[in-house]
C-alpha cells in the first residue's frame, strides 16, 4: 500500500515539474548565449545550470555562505535519506537493515540539526511581510480578483518552507519518540506510520521547493 | 418364554457389538467424545498380544501369565492405528513432514570417537540410523529408553539374525501409559531396564503399577516360545515372566488403570528434562520452575492433539506443516496477544518493530540469560536422564552447549541446543558416507579405547598422530569406497598426498542446532529488560558469546566459534551497529533540541500571523511594526 501511494507520490510530483518546467521553459538562447555550439547539449546544460544556481554564491556575506552551506549540506542529507529510505521500501520492499541503517541515522542526525538552524536562520525572510499584506487582505475578505503574490514562484517557496518546517517535526519526533520506552507495539506502528507518510510529504514539498528556489534564481 | 429368551440374547449381542465393534464410520467408543469432562473410568480386562477376543483375555489364574498388550487392550476402544500416526510414534514415516528440525537422536560411542546426530526424520544435519548399521531392532535397543514404543518399536526387523530375537523379545508396542498414567507409582524408567533384557513384549507391563517382570529374553535361545514356555537348559537363566499384584483383578477380571487425558508434566519430564551442567549439578531445588508451569499451566495446555495424536509443537510456522486445527493459536502468539488462557498481552514498549521481524519470541524470552560463553547442559535423550543409565557425570557425552543464538529456518534468530558432530566417514564425490558402527570399532576401537577419558564419560582424548593411523587402517579396507575421513570440531579432517592429516570445512562438518522454547523467561527477566545494550553492544553475549567447539583432537581444545558466525550477519557491521548506541543518547538529545527549536520558530511565526489575521478580521489597520 504505501509502496504505491510513495510511487505514484512521485510520479505525480515529478511529471507536474516537468510539465511546469516545459510550459515555462525560459528561452535557452537566453541562459545560454545565442553563438553556443552544439545546441543537441541542452538537454545537459539545462540541468547543470539548475545545479549551479545551488552552489554558494561568492557575492553572500559570511551569514549567507553559511546558510547557503547548511542549506546545501540539509539538501545533501536529504537526498541521502530519501535515496536510502526510499530504495528500501520500493526496490527491496523490506525495513532499512545493514549499514544503511547507520547511514540513515547519521544522515538522519545532521539533516535534523541542519533544519532547525535552517529554520531559524530563514524563518525571518521567509514570512509573509508587508509585501503580501494587500494580496493577504484581499484573501481574507474573499476578493478572488489579483491575488498574485508580488514575487512569481516565491510565495509557493515560502508556503513550502513552512510546510516543511511542519512536517520536520512529526518526522523527527516520531523516530525519536520510538527510541524511548513510551510506546507499546501498536504505538510503535502508529509511529513508524507517521514517520513515513511525514517523510514522504516533506520528500515531495522538498522537491517542489527546491525547484521553486531553482526556477527563482533563474527568473533572477 | 424361549421366543423371549431369543430376543433378549439377541439384543444383548447387538447392544455388545454396538459398544465394541467399529462403527460405519470406523470410529470406536472412545474415539470421540460424547461431551462430558468428566475421566472416563477405565476398568478393563487386559489381553495378551495375540488379540481382543475372548480367548486372548488375560486372567490372574492363567498359565503362562502373559503381559497385556497395549495395542489388544487399548484398541478395544480406542483406533490404534491411527493414533500410531501420531508425532511421538511416527519418525519413521517417509510421508510425514518432518517440521523444523528438533532434537536428535545423540548415538556417542567413545571407544571409536563418535557423537552423531541421528533421526528417522530428514532433518538438515542428521543421519538416518541405517547409515550406520542400526537396524530398527538396534536401534531399539540404544533408544527405547526414552520412545513412548510404536514406531520402529514395531517394525519387522529385516535382518534374518534379528528375526528370531523379534520374536522372543516381541515388540515394542506403544505403551499408552507412558504418558496417560496418573498412578503415582508409574514407572517408566523400568521400561529401560526391559529393553536393555529385551523383555520388550513386557516392558509396558512392567512400568505399570500393578504389574512386575522378571527375567530376560536376551537369555533364552531363539527358539523359545513365551507363550508355550520351557523351562530353560541353563537353570542359572531366568525367563521372562509377569506377575500382576494382588487385588488388581476384580470379580469381573477387570483392572482398573488410572488414565488421564491432561498429562502430567512429571509424565512429559521423563524424555523432555533439561539440566545445566555447573557447579551446582543437577539439585532441582536449586533452579526454578518453569514459568507457564508455576502459572498453573501444564505442557499439555500448549501441546495439544485429540486422537490423532498430531500433537502441536508449538514453533511459528507449524501451521504449514500440521493439519492440528489449534496449531495456529498455539503458539506463544496465539495466546499473548488475545491474552487466552489468562495469557499476559505484551506491550513491548520501546523494541522497534524490526526486532519482530527478525527474532522469535523465544530469543529474548527463552533459556538462560545469555553469558559469555555458552552453557552445556543435558537432556534426557542425549544422556539418558532418569534411567538407571543416566550419563551423570558433568563431562558426559555428548557435549551440548547453549544458549546459541543462530539463525532458524525462515531466517528469524532463535536460541538453540547445538553440539558438534564426530563421526568416520567415506567422502566420495563431495558425500560422506558413515560407516557401519561395527565395523569401526573393530578398527578405531583398538586404537582409540587405549587412552583413557579424563573425566567419566568424556571424550578419550586423541592425537593427530592416532587419527592418521585410523585413516590409514580405514584406507586399507577392501571394501573402501572413497576417502577416509573423520569429522571432528567442525573440521573434515583427511589426510593429503603425503600422509599428513589436514582440516577442511565440510557441510557434514557443520554442528546440529535445534531451537528451544524452554525455560521461558517473562517480561521482567527478558533480553533487552534492562537496555539495548543488552545486545546491541561490542561484547553483547547476544553477537559474541563464544560457542565452545568440541572435539576429542587435542589440536582443537579450547577452540571457540562466535555466535555471530551462526546468524549469518557480518560480524564488523554487527559492532559497528553496536557501537553507534554509545552516541544514541546525544542523538536523541540533540533530535530533541532540534525539535524544540523549530516547534518554537513555528510558534512565534504562528501566534504573529494570529496576530495579524485577528487585527485584519477587526478591522485595524497594520502597522509596519506588526508586520516586521
Amino acid at each position: 500500500m504505501f509502496q504505491t501511494i510513495v510511487l505514484s507520490s512521485f510520479i505525480v510530483v515529478l511529471a507536474g515539474i516537468a510539465c511546469h518546467f516545459l510550459i515555462s521553459l525560459p528561452k535557452r538562447d537566453d541562459l545560454f548565449g545565442k553563438d553556443r555550439s552544439c545546441k543537441f547539449l541542452d538537454i545537459l546544460r539545462i540541468p547543470i545550470y539548475g545545479l549551479t544556481l545551488l552552489l554558494v554564491e561568492q557575492k553572500l556575506n559570511l551569514i549567507g555562505r553559511l546558510r547557503k552551506l547548511l542549506y546545501l549540506l540539509a539538501l545533501l542529507c536529504f537526498v541521502i535519506l530519501v535515496l536510502n529510505g526510499f530504495y528500501s521500501v520500493l526496490i527491496l520492499a523490506e525495513p532499512i537493515t545493514g549499514y544503511r541503517i547507520i547511514l540513515q541515522t547519521i544522515a538522519g542526525g545532521v539533516f535534523t540539526v541542519c533544519i532547525a538552524i535552517l529554520a531559524v536562520m530563514w524563518a525571518y525572510n521567509c514570512r509573509l511581510d508587508k509585501n503580501y499584506w494587500p494580496w493577504l487582505t484581499r484573501l481574507l475578505q474573499h476578493r478572488s480578483k489579483n491575488t498574485t503574490a508580488p514575487e512569481k514562484y516565491e510565495l509557493a517557496q515560502k508556503i513550502c518552507f513552512w510546510l516543511i518546517i511542519l512536517l520536520a517535526l512529526p518526522l523527527i519526533l516520531s523516530i525519536i519518540l520510538s527510541m524511548f520506552t513510551l510506546f507499546g507495539t501498536d504505538g510503535q506502528k502508529c509511529l513508524l506510520h507517521l514517520h513515513r507518510y511525514s517523510a514522504l510529504s516533506l520528500a515531495l514539498i522538498a522537491i517542489i521547493h527546491t525547484y521553486l528556489l531553482i526556477r527563482t534564481k533563474m527568473g533572477k | 418364554m424361549g421366543k423371549g429368551l431369543i430376543i433378549y440374547i439377541v439384543a444383548l449381542c447387538s447392544l455388545a457389538l454396538a459398544v465394541n465393534t467399529p462403527t460405519d464410520t470406523g470410529q470406536k467408543l472412545g474415539d470421540v467424545t460424547d461431551g462430558s469432562r468428566a475421566v472416563p473410568v477405565h476398568r478393563m480386562n487386559l489381553y495378551n498380544e495375540q488379540g481382543n477376543t475372548i480367548y486372548e483375555k488375560i486372567f490372574p489364574d492363567d498359565d503362562p501369565l502373559l503381559p497385556f498388550s497395549m495395542r489388544q487392550t487399548c484398541s478395544f476402544c480406542h483406533s490404534y492405528d491411527i493414533i500410531g500416526k501420531g508425532w511421538h510414534f511416527n519418525a519413521i514415516d517417509p510421508n510425514v513432514p518432518p517440521g523444523r528440525p528438533g532434537q536428535p537422536w545423540i548415538l556417542v560411542d567413545t571407544r571409536t570417537a563418535t557423537q552423531i546426530p541421528l533421526s528417522h526424520r530428514p532433518w538438515p544435519g542428521t543421519f538416518k540410523p541405517r547409515q550406520l548399521g542400526l537396524t530398527h531392532w538396534k536401534f531399539i535397543q540404544y533408544f527405547g529408553r526414552h520412545l513412548p514404543g510404536g514406531g520402529a518399536g514395531e517394525l519387522d526387523s529385516d535382518n534374518p539374525d534379528e528375526i528370531f530375537r523379534q520374536d522372543v523379545s516381541g515388540k515394542l508396542e506403544i505403551n499408552c501409559m507412558t504418558c496417560h498414567d496418573a498412578d503415582p507409582a508409574h514407572d517408566q524408567a523400568e521400561s529401560t531396564i526391559q529393553i536393555a533384557h529385551q523383555n520388550l513384549r513386557w516392558a509396558a507391563a512392567a512400568t505399570c503399577s500393578f504389574a512386575s517382570v522378571t527375567g530376560f529374553a536376551r537369555d533364552m535361545p531363539d527358539g523359545y516360545d513365551p507363550f508355550m514356555p520351557e523351562p530353560p537348559q541353563d537353570k542359572k537363566k531366568i525367563p521372562p515372566a509377569v506377575t500382576y499384584s494382588q487385588n488388581t483383578f476384580d470379580d469381573k477380571n477387570r483392572v482398573f488403570f488410572d488414565i488421564v487425558r491432561k498429562i502430567p508434566a512429571e509424565r512429559c519430564y521423563f524424555c523432555h528434562s533439561n539440566v545445566d551442567v555447573d557447579d551446582n549439578g543437577a539439585e532441582k531445588w536449586l533452579s526454578d520452575e518453569v514459568v507457564h508451569l508455576a502459572a498453573g499451566l501444564t505442557c499439555v495446555d500448549c501441546h495439544r492433539h485429540g486422537l490423532e495424536h498430531n500433537i502441536i509443537r508449538g514453533y511459528e510456522g507449524e501451521i504449514a506443516h500440521s493439519t492440528n486445527p489449534l496449531v495456529a493459536t498455539s503458539t506463544c502468539e496465539g495466546c499473548h496477544t488475545t491474552g487466552r488462557l489468562g495469557a499476559p498481552v505484551p506491550k513491548h514498549p520501546g523494541i522497534p518493530l524490526v526486532h519482530f521481524e527478525k527474532l522469535t519470541c523465544t530469543a529474548c524470552h527463552s533459556g538462560p540469560w545469555p553469558e559469555q560463553k555458552t552453557f552445556r547442559t543435558k537432556t534426557s535423550r542425549a544422556h539418558a536422564l532418569g534411567t538407571l543409565a543416566a550419563r551423570k557425570s558433568p563431562d558426559a557425552l555428548p557435549h551440548i552447549a547453549y544458549p546459541v543464538f543462530a539463525e532458524q529456518q525462515g531466517g528469524k534468530i532463535a536460541p538453540h541446543k547445538l553440539f558438534w558432530p564426530a563421526f568416520w566417514a567415506y567422502l566420495e564425490d563431495g558425500i560422506v558416507e558413515t560407516i557401519d558402527l561395527e565395523t569401526l570399532r573393530q578398527i578405531a576401537g583398538k586404537i582409540i579405547a587405549r587412552q583413557r577419558p579424563a573425566n567419566p564419560g568424556d571424550w578419550r582424548p586423541i592425537s593427530d598422530k592416532q587419527i592418521v593411523e585410523v585413516l590409514k587402517s580405514l584406507s586399507a579396507r577392501k571394501s573402501a569406497e572413497g576417502t577416509p575421513v573423520y569429522i571432528a570440531g567442525g573440521k573434515l579432517h583427511s589426510l593429503d598426498e603425503k600422509g599428513r592429516l589436514t582440516g577442511a570445512e565440510h557441510e557434514a562438518a557443520q554442528p546440529y542446532l535445534w531451537p528451544i522454547a524452554h525455560n521461558v523467561r517473562s517480561a521482567a527477566q527478558s533480553l533487552g529488560v534492562k537496555r539495548c545494550e543488552d545486545c546491541h553492544s561490542t561484547d553483547a553475549p547476544f553477537y559474541f558469546g563464544e560457542v565452545a567447539i568440541d572435539s576429542p583432537l587435542a589440536s582443537q581444545k579450547d577452540a571457540v566459534k562466535k555466535m555471530v558466525d551462526f546468524q549469518h550477519l557480518n560480524a564488523r557491521f554487527v559492532k559497528v551497529f553496536a557501537f553507534t548506541f554509545v552516541f544514541r543518547p546525544w542523538l536523541k538529545v540533540i533530535a530533541l533540541a532540534s525539535c524544540g527549536l523549530l516547534a518554537a520558530v513555528l510558534l512565534l511565526y504562528a501566534l504573529k500571523a494570529l496576530a495579524c489575521v485577528t487585527r485584519v478580521f477587526v478591522g485595524k489597520r497594520l502597522e509596519d511594526s506588526d508586520l516586521e
